[in-house]
């Protein structure tokens, strides 16, 4: 028990990132308590490193709001970001979904390729090829003359 | 290309406060409750050959021929199948010429076990409200997309793509933190006390405790155990009974009323949520203006899911073809 309210501790505020990123910030601690209620019942297969297993389960929950939210109540962000970060998510969005699984798990969440692999459920290898493309593809939606702007504005910034 | 990921990272979209309380509540929740027994290596080791040979004796049983066997029932349904007809609406354009577009689409969902498969925005479409909203949207030069009032994101008019979405997850996810109370159904009790207790182990508040009993009664649960659930929504502080409700469809139902927290760009909210008398089973959840707001009046649906379909089904589930499983979601909710 007090290794699991250790890695509770630990991991709570990785995972309620990752489920305001993904489910937005309403949302966010629900689905926080509830990737730890599960992993407390199934804490007999808890890794040592307990984040990727956390963040794989949170995942799952993640999509399962995806399907429940009524569509006024998507995640929104607020209006007053940069230029360049609202391009940049613009370009994000604008790939498919397992790419900006791989990309955010790495930029957004600060995950190792070995852990973001896991919470993908592949193999290291193949988590590095999907990234290369993944980065690939970003890099292209960026550089269409609709993200020029934005592109500017960081060699400025 | 390599400053790509340190872009994205400085984009992150903010991310809230840890709410210490909250954290260490749910932790004192969550240790409290059972966990799943490990097997014990010590008792597999044990008992593993015993185990050969009673697989061996299996294989040569069932590798006999077999007599004649009398007709077998029918195997029971796998799949618990709820097909939503969901309707919302949205105040857009400009603030000084707003105007409403309703958003249209279905969701039909088949679970069976941990196994859920979804198809949504179903035959969506979004288009302007009532006529007064189409003048003003052709007025505008009838564009497709359209900046949400109030909102940092636009709207695109038009037919919604259909997405597959297939995932591993039981029981009620997100309505509350008690997902593992509500994994299996069997044992929730069906007097709206015992339900209560069951669904309210700490103190919620009225609406949420309303959402969750929602939740469960268009679950797979058994005739009892809607119309405890039913029973309990009417008990609920604020909740008023409906007794004569129109149904779109034609025909009339009963339902409960209870007040709603505001939501996006509306406030002044209460749920409806409307069952068959004959059936028990839901047939309708709607919010609807309790106060005349951006022109629109008293008891409009600001969004409203009807239940087409709750059923046990041996049908496999039917999805849309050319569309890939988990792949994007086109929302027609996009950035602006």
């Amino acid at each position: 028990m007090e290794d699991f309210s250790a890695v509770y501790r630990e991991c709570y505020p990785r995972v309620l990132a990752y489920a305001a990123c993904h489910a937005g910030p309403r949302l966010a601690e629900d689905i926080t308590s509830e990737t730890f209620t599960i992993a407390w019942r199934k804490s007999g297969q808890m890794p040592s490193n307990a984040l990727p297993w956390l963040l794989g389960i949170a995942r799952n929950l993640v999509r399962a709001a995806h399907r429940q939210t009524t569509t006024y109540e998507l995640t929104d962000f607020p209006a007053d970001d940069d230029f360049a970060v609202i391009e940049l998510r613009a370009a994000l969005s604008s790939l498919s979904e397992a790419d900006q699984e791989v990309l955010t798990l790495i930029a957004w969440h600060g995950l190792a390729a070995a852990e973001a692999a896991q919470v993908l459920g592949c193999t290291t290898a193949t988590f590095f090829v999907r990234l290369h493309r993944a980065r690939r593809r970003l890099q292209a939606a960026l550089w269409t003359p609709k993200f020029d702007s934005a592109r500017e504005s960081w060699k400025t910034s | 290309m390599e400053d790509v990921l340190k872009n994205l990272a400085e984009a992150r979209p903010p991310v809230p406060e840890v709410d210490a309380a909250r954290m260490e509540r749910d932790l004192a929740r969550i240790i409290a409750l059972p966990r799943e027994r490990p097997v014990r290596k010590q008792f597999v080791r044990r008992f593993a050959p015993l185990a050969v040979v009673a697989a061996v004796i299996t294989l040569v049983v069932v590798a006999l021929p077999a007599p004649p066997q009398p007709v077998q029932p029918a195997a029971p349904a796998p799949w618990w199948r709820v097909l939503r007809q969901q309707t919302s609406l949205m105040v857009v354009g400009e603030p000084a010429k707003p105007y409403v577009v309703r958003f249209g689409s279905k969701t039909d969902q088949w679970q069976a076990g941990n196994r859920e498969i979804a198809v949504v925005q179903k035959d969506g479409e979004v288009k302007p409200y009532a006529r007064d909203d189409d003048a003003a949207w052709e007025a505008a030069g009838r564009p497709e997309v359209v900046p949400q009032l109030g909102g940092s994101r636009s709207v695109r008019i038009g037919p919604m793509a259909p997405a597959v979405q297939e995932s591993y997850v039981s029981g009620l996810s997100l309505t509350s933190a008690y997902w593992e109370r509500l994994e299996s159904f069997d044992d929730l009790p069906a007097d709206p006390a015992g339900m209560r207790a069951k669904l309210q182990p700490e103190e919620k508040g009225a609406y949420e405790l309303a959402d969750l009993v929602m939740a469960v009664m268009i679950a797979n649960v058994r005739d009892d155990q809607r119309r405890g659930g039913f029973e309990l929504l009417k008990s609920l502080d604020g909740a008023r009974y409906l007794d004569h409700v129109r149904l779109p469809s034609g025909g009339e139902g009963v339902g409960v009323a209870i007040p709603a927290p505001p939501q996006f760009q509306f406030s002044g909210v209460e749920t409806w949520f409307v069952i068959n008398p004959g059936t028990g089973k839901p047939v309708l959840k709607r919010n609807v203006l309790t106060s005349s707001q951006h022109g629109l009046p008293v008891n409009t649906p600001i969004s409203e899911e009807q239940y087409l379909l709750l059923e046990k089904t041996n049908v496999e589930p039917v999805l849309p073809l050319g569309v890939p499983v988990n792949g994007k979601v086109e929302s027609p909710i996009i950035e602006r």
